[in-house]
């Protein structure tokens, strides 16, 4: 009996590094933020209590109402585009291609380059008189050619495009992960039964294959909300406010304009947002899942 | 869908020109640090020797390899604090029923669905009050911080596969309760690690936020946030020493990469399996 409580105290003393480093730098913060999104407050006198003011400035907020609009727009993007691009190549990548080794590496290696790198490598390539409108000249006419990222029409889309560099090949990472983990005795039994082609895809892939679904898609919402590198390097959400994201808008909200209770309240309005859609998104898949 | 059969090699064709194309930027990238000034912006004239110079003029304009030495410091420090204290708790997590831990583990799955960016401010609040603002240690805290909870549900996975027997045996020849999991629940636990380890080197070397919003001297600063001041200072000037330190930056990564492509499928689904 004795020993039982011994063990169960050391048991305590193994958590608690973990559960301090994670309380005091991540939880408190956040906690915090949420008193100080009720507040006004620019880090130098102490908070004033405002209520709900700062959640009602964001909506006449043109920073933020763009940033909104814009990261909704991502997240549409990500759901409707890119994750069906990226079940398509993740499948096809799992096919035995001569040149299997070359094609998953081709398309994995942007992921490990830098946002900073990746900026640094477009913004040169998307100059207007850069090498993409060179291919595109003859193409469609000098006439339509711009500066993709210097536009008020074009800036946020050519950034959104610019995130499936990457997001495609990641997607269709994990995809694949899921893929390679279904046993393939279970394709050799749907064969005998004499299933085919988009059947065989129907009833047994997208369906073991949902746990990877959920994850791809909760991936895709957060990594849309958190959009803030390449706009902030490649156009500092301009020309105007037409490529804010919600995130650039609460960095510039806290780190120029130093309105901390301000950039909080977005900042939780940001969270709600993301916690709702996970909720959501789980729900639905969740129930889809199929138990290995 | 004809799995063992060979696909069409039409199908291969448009593939590889794809994949070309997702390939191109990276090779631009490599291609333009070795290009003289006059054919920079020809992508298609291939360099006609191997032009150092943009690598002499960033080597010597920016102090790359504090930059490297920061980046790899505050990289190892993070995931060895984040390794030895999320084995611990994920251990702890996996075999303990007690109330006390299944809150911890509600605990630590709420912080995967709250996002970083409102706590920011009161994080930098915080640190100025620890008196830590401006240390890489403030960086490895952040990190590790934000690891803990993927990596303790890791940890707690991989320990699920460990008979208890082992440990029973282990502590009636007198072992203690320390000594028992780093020499002998730890080593078991290392494909976690490893998953663990591969799967976050990426995001740590190639933040730029993080750095930048806590750190602000010059000499402590990681290498994304230095390469783009170095960029700024360089504005409307040649592109070629910007160019050159992003390769230098880029091909650790590459190299770690080639090495650890076949364990980071693995790791994605590892990382998969539910807690």
């Amino acid at each position: 009996m004795k020993l039982e409580r011994k063990q169960y105290w050391i048991a305590c003393l193994f958590l608690l590094p973990a559960l301090a480093i994670f309380g005091l730098f991540f939880y408190y913060p956040f906690l915090q933020s949420v008193y100080y999104s009720f507040t006004q407050w620019n880090g130098l006198k102490a908070p004033v209590f405002i209520g709900l003011d700062n959640y009602k400035y964001i909506f006449s907020d043109q920073q933020m109402l763009d940033g909104m609009k814009n990261t909704l727009k991502m997240v549409a993007f990500g759901l409707v585009v890119q994750n069906p691009l990226a079940l398509l190549l993740a499948l096809l990548l799992n096919r035995k291609f001569r040149t299997r080794a070359f094609l998953r590496t081709s398309f994995y290696l942007p992921i490990i380059i830098s946002l900073v790198v990746t900026s640094i490598i477009w913004g040169e390539l998307l100059k207007y008189d850069g090498f993409f409108n060179g291919i595109l000249k003859p193409i469609i006419g000098e006439s339509h050619i711009q500066d993709w990222l210097g536009t008020v029409y074009t800036s946020f889309p050519t950034i959104i495009l610019l995130t499936q560099w990457q997001g495609i090949g990641y997607c269709a990472l994990i995809y694949l992960a899921g893929l390679q983990s279904i046993p393939t005795d279970i394709y050799e039994a749907a064969d005998i039964e004499g299933a085919k082609g988009f059947a065989l895809f129907r009833h047994i892939t997208l369906p073991m294959l949902m746990p990877s679904v959920t994850i791809v898609l909760f991936l895709t919402v957060v990594g849309a909300l958190k959009l803030f590198d390449l706009p902030y390097l490649l156009t500092n959400g301009g020309p105007g406010t037409s490529s804010y994201t919600l995130f650039l808008a609460v960095y510039n909200a806290a780190f120029k304009a130093q309105n901390y209770g301000y950039a909080t309240a977005a900042g939780i309005l940001l969270a709600i947002f993301i916690i709702i859609v996970t909720i959501v998104q789980l729900g639905i898949t969740r129930k889809r899942e199929v138990e290995l | 869908m004809g799995l063992n059969k060979r696909p069409s090699i039409l199908l291969e064709i448009v593939l590889i020109l794809v994949a070309l194309s997702f390939l191109f930027p990276v090779f631009f990238l490599v291609e333009s640090s070795f290009k003289e000034p006059r054919y920079f912006f020809k992508p298609f004239a291939l360099p006609h020797s191997f032009y150092l110079d943009y690598y002499k003029k960033a080597l010597h304009d920016m102090d790359f390899f504090r930059g490297l030495w920061n980046t790899v410091l505050v990289m190892v420090g993070a995931l060895a604090l984040a390794i030895m204290v999320a084995s611990m708790a994920g251990y702890v997590l996996s075999r303990r029923t007690e109330r006390l831990f299944r809150y911890a583990y509600l605990f630590f799955l709420s912080g995967m669905v709250i996002p970083t960016v409102g706590s920011l401010i009161p994080l930098f609040t915080l640190a100025v009050k620890l008196h830590l603002m401006n240390t890489r240690i403030l960086l490895v805290l952040i990190y590790t911080a934000g690891f803990i909870p993927f990596a303790s549900f890791l940890y707690a996975a991989f320990t699920k596969a460990i008979p208890r027997e082992l440990e029973e045996s282990a502590s009636l020849d007198g072992c203690g309760p320390l000594r028992l999991f780093f020499r002998i629940i730890f080593p078991l636990l290392l494909p976690a690690t490893g998953t663990f380890i591969v799967t976050n080197v990426y995001g740590i070397w190639n933040d730029f936020l993080t750095p930048l919003i806590f750190l602000n001297q010059p000499e402590k600063m990681t290498l994304m946030p230095q390469i783009v001041q170095f960029m700024f200072n360089k504005q409307s000037v040649n592109y070629g020493p910007v160019f050159a330190v992003s390769v230098l930056a880029v091909l650790p990564l590459v190299v770690l990469f080639a090495f650890t492509q076949k364990y980071m499928l693995r790791g994605l689904t590892a990382g998969a399996v539910k807690g």
